[in-house]
């Protein structure tokens, strides 16, 4: 090819480009493609493996589960099961399967798939097994005929049902052929799918796109009229700020998780909604109950009081909420409790009374590096403590490293900046983050472990009776209020931004950070 | 010639050793669990046990180290915890695309940033002078990051000129992967349209990127031409009244450009490891991304994979403008 040649194609590439601005709302063989930007890569679309919101985002709308969350406040619906029932003693769960389930190459979603796909998971203890591996063991999943399958429980455990709808059913004959040295098929699951979702996977683009494709003939029907849908992509748009960019430009149709100030921008304009509501999410600055200091609940107290909470609305633009008990607003069972605000005579009254009582002594702050309203919130605190004269050392560091340090109470800091996102709306999911269960796990740094607590926890998850639970789970949120395993913090609000051409979008406070459930959502320009 | 190839080439296996041990050492004493991270948030203590056997991380770190190397000599470079898949995949997938962005943008570079500052030595202190000088500090004061954003928001978004990001748009047709660049690619399939698309998606990461090395390449090649202007050989080419341009582009320049050529090099190496901020700007799928989302997971594999890689280029690009000095100056070439 000549130089004059290769001119001529890029003038002509660089007049096009000048002359059509770019537009996601265009249609690909007739169809509209639906391009979201998001921030996070999805690193395999394996239901059985680790998840994060990417992952579970993509799963969902590959795969089907028994049940599935929807709504606000968020309720477990039927899915692939049409109705279940419970024995008496809460130990064996029988589902009935919808009879015209398909998976995407036609074969029926039967009992024996429901038995296969729990199995893997049980037997892989990767991912999602953490939730049930408590107490359902692999041989007591039963398919009972080709509709239905019955499990039977170790034990009570009332949660069972609200961890169900993160448990996807994947077809066991396209597994199977896929399996390499015993690998439950892992390998191959990363970029391929086995499912029966409302999408099936048309492109795994690592680190660039990830393309799932509507698919016309879903069993379940999708809740629009509407056959324009070709499908969706999730495309890896990295900076906030250029997703901004992409939204306004229409590259992007929907943006997940935006900072406030983007979204204060975006939400201006007429060719775009917002929408930013509280998720089940809390953020709270955990204190090490075993630690040097922190150990001493009246020093706990004294930091609980002299905190301006104040911060923690202000450093979202006001898009979060207080947290008026240890559980957040969507949780089942949440009531209200007096929880600390800023009140530096009651600081002084507590500090007082704990083993520093002149103070003189130096904190711990650790937060994630990249994140500014972490460091703001350690600034607004470093502020408030020089008042009991108690100094704060504060601590940026990775992710990974946080971890690695929560995970260990010798090093578990004294103040830990923690988001915290529970997979259930169940009360369980958020008390048994304070119970010893969580020693270890990020949100567990403050190794909390109180006989009484304790005690509440494990009894009122093997009822079944809500009206017994209740009141329980009422006294377990007043135990850990009174603890102070934390400055208890806010609810941040999820935010999304989308085009106007954008329908469906429903929100749930059960969804991640990024989270959108893909099922509903259209284009109709 | 080719005693001297062989053994820097023989030393460089040894210094790529080296790199593999400081790189293994400091990537896995450094605080961090990769087994919890690969895990995931809430997995159990034996769920972390498990994966942590599962993948070896449990061995002492000299035992981890030879199964390491065992594998490297074998083309193995081990598998990212956080993909799930063999480092060499992603590595053949990303590095081409930082590649092809890299030697684009030292291109241009390399073909503003010579004319310049042989411009601003033979105007000297005078208008034109003063204006590149402007554009040199500028580029090694603006941090690359924010030029980037400022191009991305007046260029492409304002303007309408440019693609916000990314190697191509979302619905063009990727050419058939034989080098992993897609200018070259397109442009081996027959298909000028679509190496044009990528060109024109190249301009703006490539312009931010090259911007640090255009300044650098003007400054060295201003002071170089400045003293070789002075020398008596030139003084005397003028005497002989041989035509300005010539005594600038073939008598100067070529005695110029050595220092330049040497800092080409190490540019390139530095480009080539430092694009991630350029990368995340305009979401192109490089090797930067990965390795530095490699790096905030602990994701020990890729990170050794990723340095040992830009360490063997960065040895490479030397050899290779040692070899170019050779070929400019006899004095060099003699030594040889």
């Amino acid at each position: 090819m000549t130089f004059a040649r290769l001119t001529s194609a890029l003038a002509m590439v660089a007049a096009l480009a000048v002359a059509a601005p770019a537009s996601a709302v265009e249609k690909q063989d007739g169809k509209f493609w639906m391009v979201i930007g998001g921030r996070q890569a999805v690193s395999h679309v394996d239901p059985g493996q680790s998840y994060d919101y990417a992952i579970r985002m993509m799963t969902q709308a590959l795969y089907d589960g028994l049940v599935k969350y929807t709504g606000n406040p968020p309720e477990v619906q039927p899915w692939l099961a049409t109705d279940w029932e419970t024995s008496e003693d809460g130990l064996t769960w029988t589902f009935h399967l919808a009879p015209d389930a398909t998976f995407h190459n036609g074969d029926p979603v039967t009992a024996e798939a429901v038995v296969y796909s729990y199995q893997r998971v049980l037997e892989m203890n990767e991912g999602v097994a953490w939730m049930l591996s408590d107490v359902l063991q692999a041989e007591n999943i039963k398919a009972l005929d080709e509709g239905t399958v019955e499990f039977t429980l170790d034990r009570p455990y009332a949660p069972f049902l609200s961890f169900l709808p993160w448990w996807f059913i994947v077809n066991p004959a396209q597994v199977e052929a896929n399996v390499v040295d015993g690998d439950f098929g892992k390998a191959w699951l990363t970029e391929h799918e086995a499912g029966s979702g409302p999408y099936s996977l048309e492109k795994f683009d690592q680190g660039t796109s990830y393309w799932l494709k509507r698919n016309p003939d879903y069993w379940k029907g999708f809740p629009y009229d509407n056959d324009d849908m070709g499908g969706i992509i999730y495309r890896l748009i990295r900076e906030s700020s250029s997703q901004r960019a992409g939204l306004i430009s229409g590259e992007a149709d929907l943006v997940t998780d935006l900072t406030p100030e983007e979204l204060q921008v975006v939400g201006a304009r007429p060719d775009i909604e917002t929408t930013s509501t509280p998720a089940l999410t809390s953020f709270g600055l955990k204190m090490n109950t075993q630690g040097e200091y922190t150990s001493d609940l009246n020093l706990r107290k004294a930091i609980a009081y002299a905190f301006d909470y104040d911060t923690f609305v202000q450093v979202y633009n006001g898009n979060a909420t207080l947290q008026t008990s240890p559980f957040t607003d969507a949780i089942r069972g949440k009531v209200d409790i007096d929880m600390p605000r800023q009140d530096m005579e009651k600081a002084k009254e507590y500090l007082a009374q704990s083993a520093w009582p002149e103070g003189g002594i130096t904190l711990e702050y650790v937060y994630v590096q990249s994140l500014e309203q972490q460091r703001q919130m350690g600034l607004s605190l470093l502020n408030s403590l020089k008042e009991l004269n108690i100094e704060l050392e504060m601590v940026p560091l990775t992710w990974p490293n946080m971890v690695a340090r929560a995970g260990d109470v010798e090093q578990s800091p004294d103040l830990m900046a923690i988001f915290s996102t529970p997979v259930s709306t169940d009360p369980d999911a958020v008390a048994i983050q304070y119970h010893p269960n969580s020693h270890g796990k990020y949100y567990g740094s403050h190794f909390l472990d109180d006989a009484e607590l304790n005690g509440m926890i494990e009894e009122a998850r093997k009822l079944s009776d809500w009206d017994e639970r209740a009141p329980i789970y009422a006294e377990i949120q007043q135990r850990i209020a009174d603890l102070q395993p934390e400055i208890f913090g806010m609810m941040r609000e999820r935010q999304f931004a989308y085009r106007t051409y954008v329908h469906g979008y429903e929100d749930s406070p059960i969804r991640m950070t990024g989270e959108v459930d893909l099922y509903p959502l259209f284009i109709q320009p | 010639m080719r005693k001297m190839i062989a053994k820097r080439l023989g030393l460089m296996v040894v210094m790529l050793l080296g790199l593999a041990v400081i790189t293994f050492t400091v990537a896995n004493v450094a605080p961090g669990d990769p087994a919890r991270l690969a895990a995931g948030p809430d997995a159990s203590a034996d769920m972390v046990e498990e994966i942590r056997v599962e993948r070896g991380f449990d061995r002492p770190l000299p035992i981890r180290f030879g199964i390491y190397l065992g594998q490297l000599v074998q083309g193995d470079l081990g598998t990212s915890v956080y993909t799930g898949r063999p480092v060499l995949q992603d590595v053949a997938q990303f590095l081409p695309a930082t590649v092809e962005l890299v030697l684009f943008s030292i291109f241009i570079a390399i073909l503003l940033g010579v004319p310049l500052g042989v411009l601003a030595a033979v105007f000297q202190n005078r208008v034109p002078d003063h204006a590149i000088r402007l554009l040199s500090v500028s580029g090694v004061a603006l941090p690359m990051f924010w030029l980037g954003l400022m191009l991305q928001w007046y260029l492409a978004l304002d303007l309408g000129w440019f693609p916000l990001g990314g190697r191509l748009g979302i619905f063009d047709d990727v050419p058939p992967k034989i080098t992993g660049m897609i200018t070259f690619d397109a442009l081996l399939a027959g298909d000028p349209a679509t190496a044009g698309a990528a060109l024109w998606h190249m301009i703006l990461p490539a312009a931010a990127l090259s911007f640090p090395a255009l300044a650098a390449i003007i400054r060295v090649n201003r002071a170089e031409m400045l003293e070789v202007l002075g020398r008596d050989y030139v003084t005397n080419a003028r005497a002989q009244g041989i035509g300005p341009f010539r005594i600038i582009a073939v008598y100067s320049l070529k005695n110029a450009i050595l220092p330049t050529l040497a800092m080409i090099g190490l540019r390139f190496g530095w480009m080539l490891g430092g694009t991630v901020l350029v990368e995340g700007v305009f979401d192109f799928p490089g090797i930067g991304l990965y390795a530095a989302k490699a790096a905030i997971s602990s994701d020990f594999e890729p990170i050794m994979a990723v340095t040992l890689i830009l360490g063997a280029a960065f040895m490479l690009t030397n050899l290779v403008i040692d070899l170019a000095y050779a070929a400019l100056d006899p004095r060099v070439r003699n030594q040889i």
